[in-house]
């Protein structure tokens, strides 16, 4: 317990070291100008974020572009979390939704973004974008998490338990930490999916402004854009860890 | 001592009446594995059958098949008249495994509760009390299974396996992960438990010595899946720590513990 207290403590300030390091060095090497205009150094990157010309701009883009996050990770693991359960009930259906899964995930993304739009709207393609980018990591995570140890799955067989009580006593517990962790995974994909959504010509969001700043030569402002996205994901990514730990801890043998 | 089983009949209630069952397994294209072979075995209801075995013998898929948790090849298994999985239907059966299997993030008084949850039924508290404080577990109600000893782990799966009061308890090495003397302990707390209740109750065990101590009758089996010898234990009860210390019992121990040998 206490070597593996230490061994956390020695990977944080390791994590925090590396972090400084990767700041420090782009701080240095924009100050230096070793790549031109085209590399603005941290400190002129934050300046920009939170200028009075771009917050607001930037802020209002962020939260829409969160939103479709959120929307796009909310559906995308309900259906897949949906389906896994339906694959318990009925496993014959297994092998080929299993397949159907892996076929959605083989198709790039940058490939839908037409597609979608057509089907969809402009404004609703960053959601459907990373609803999909979601739902194969949930699909995996659901139907590993659900299997239970087989020495549970009997005594709970033995008991006489009905499908939709095993599901609920012992197959979704079980999947919680899974579920946690394919979580882990998926807000960085559900931020890929709407960011990349928002290029395909929505209405607002972060993929707009930096796809706008970028055309226009707005090097600090595209940077500025970048490192809000990448913090929102960096946050929904260690909220997930967090919650991942606390339910392995929970839920686990 | 008979050859096998058959005079042993049951009376009334929950008896178990095993006709010619085979398990045969293909594990890969023209592999048989037989794990059972034409067995035939009768268990009076109320009766203690021990089961031991070398490993490999069947023994555990005996009693997987006579909890309905596999199908077998052919032949029968009849409960009080009727197929193993209409007794688990009916949530008529109490099961025990060498690996607790307690669900980790129920506390003890939880998983005491979950037979009654999985039976649609309401929980009796006063039930799940009484078994606590028969397991000697008063006091630990609110542990999980982590925070408890592995003893203290099968006391509560055995208190598990009863809640429901069933007619048919089958356990499976249930101590068999434990040292001799906490086995030794839980081996007379469970023929006090069971004295009380007369369930009809299969053991598998590869312990010569806890066979004989709890069972009415116990039979050796050989491999592949047939039964070698049955053996009528002779001792009455209650059954105290002092017959494992008598001779008569010790001259049984080693008289099937050869019977396993050869």
């Amino acid at each position: 317990m206490e070597v593996a207290q230490s061994r956390h403590t020695i990977n944080t300030i390791y994590a925090v070291l590396g972090l400084a390091l990767f700041l420090g060095l782009w701080q240095w090497a924009g100050k230096a100008g070793l790549a031109g205009p085209s590399l603005p150094a941290v400190s002129d990157v934050l300046r920009t974020l939170f200028s009075s010309d771009s917050f607001p701009l930037l802020s209002r883009s962020a939260l829409s572009t969160l939103l479709s996050a959120a929307k796009g990770l909310l559906f995308g693991s309900s259906m897949a979390i949906l389906l896994a359960i339906v694959m318990r009930l009925l496993p014959p259906l297994q092998p080929g939704l299993d397949r159907l899964a892996l076929l959605v995930n083989a198709i790039p993304p940058i490939a839908l973004g037409p597609i979608l739009i057509v089907v969809f709207s402009r404004s609703r393609t960053p959601t459907v974008l990373a609803a999909i980018q979601v739902f194969f990591l949930f699909y995996v995570a659901a139907s590993s998490g659900l299997s239970a140890p087989p020495g549970l799955n009997n005594v709970i067989t033995a008991f006489g338990a009905s499908h939709w009580k095993r599901l609920l006593y012992l197959e979704l517990p079980s999947a919680l930490p899974y579920l946690a962790s394919g979580l882990k995974a998926a807000v960085s994909a559900s931020f890929i999916g709407a960011i990349l959504g928002e290029w395909f010509g929505a209405p607002q969001g972060l993929g707009l402004v930096i796809l706008n700043a970028m055309q226009n030569f707005q090097i600090r402002l595209m940077w500025a854009a970048v490192t809000m996205a990448a913090a929102m994901s960096l946050t929904g990514f260690l909220a997930a860890a967090i919650l991942e730990k606390i339910l392995s801890r929970r839920f686990s043998a | 001592m008979a050859r096998n089983g058959d005079e042993f009949k049951s009376m009334s209630g929950t008896g178990i009446e095993i006709r010619d069952l085979s398990k045969r397994y293909f594990p890969r294209r023209g592999v048989v594995v037989e794990a059972i072979r034409h067995l035939d075995l009768s268990v009076a209801a109320g009766a203690f059958l021990a089961i031991v075995g070398p490993s490999g013998c069947g023994k555990s898929t005996l009693l997987h098949l006579v909890a309905g948790l596999e199908e077998a090849s052919s032949g029968s298994i009849l409960i009080d008249g009727a197929v193993p999985e209409e007794l688990v239907r009916r949530h008529r059966l109490g099961i025990a495994f060498q690996d607790s299997a307690l669900l980790p993030w129920l506390s003890v008084e939880s998983n005491l509760a979950l037979p009654f949850k999985l039976a649609g039924r309401p929980v009796i508290r006063d039930r799940v009390s009484e078994l606590i404080d028969l397991v000697g577990l008063k006091g630990f109600e609110r542990a999980r299974p982590s925070q408890l000893s592995g003893g203290m782990r099968q006391r509560t799966a055995i208190a598990r396996s009863l809640c429901l009061e069933p007619d048919v308890l089958l356990l499976d090495e249930p101590f068999g992960a434990l040292d001799v003397v906490t086995r030794r302990r839980l081996n007379i707390e469970l023929e006090r438990i069971w004295r009380d209740r007369a369930i009809t109750t299969l053991l598998v065990t590869h312990s010569v010595e806890e066979a004989l101590f709890l069972s009415d009758r116990t039979i050796v089996m050989e491999k592949p899946g047939a039964i070698a010898q049955v053996v009528d234990v002779p001792f009455p009860r209650p059954r105290t720590p002092e017959l494992l210390r008598c001779d008569a019992f010790h001259h049984l121990t080693d008289q099937v513990t050869v019977w396993l040998q050869v």
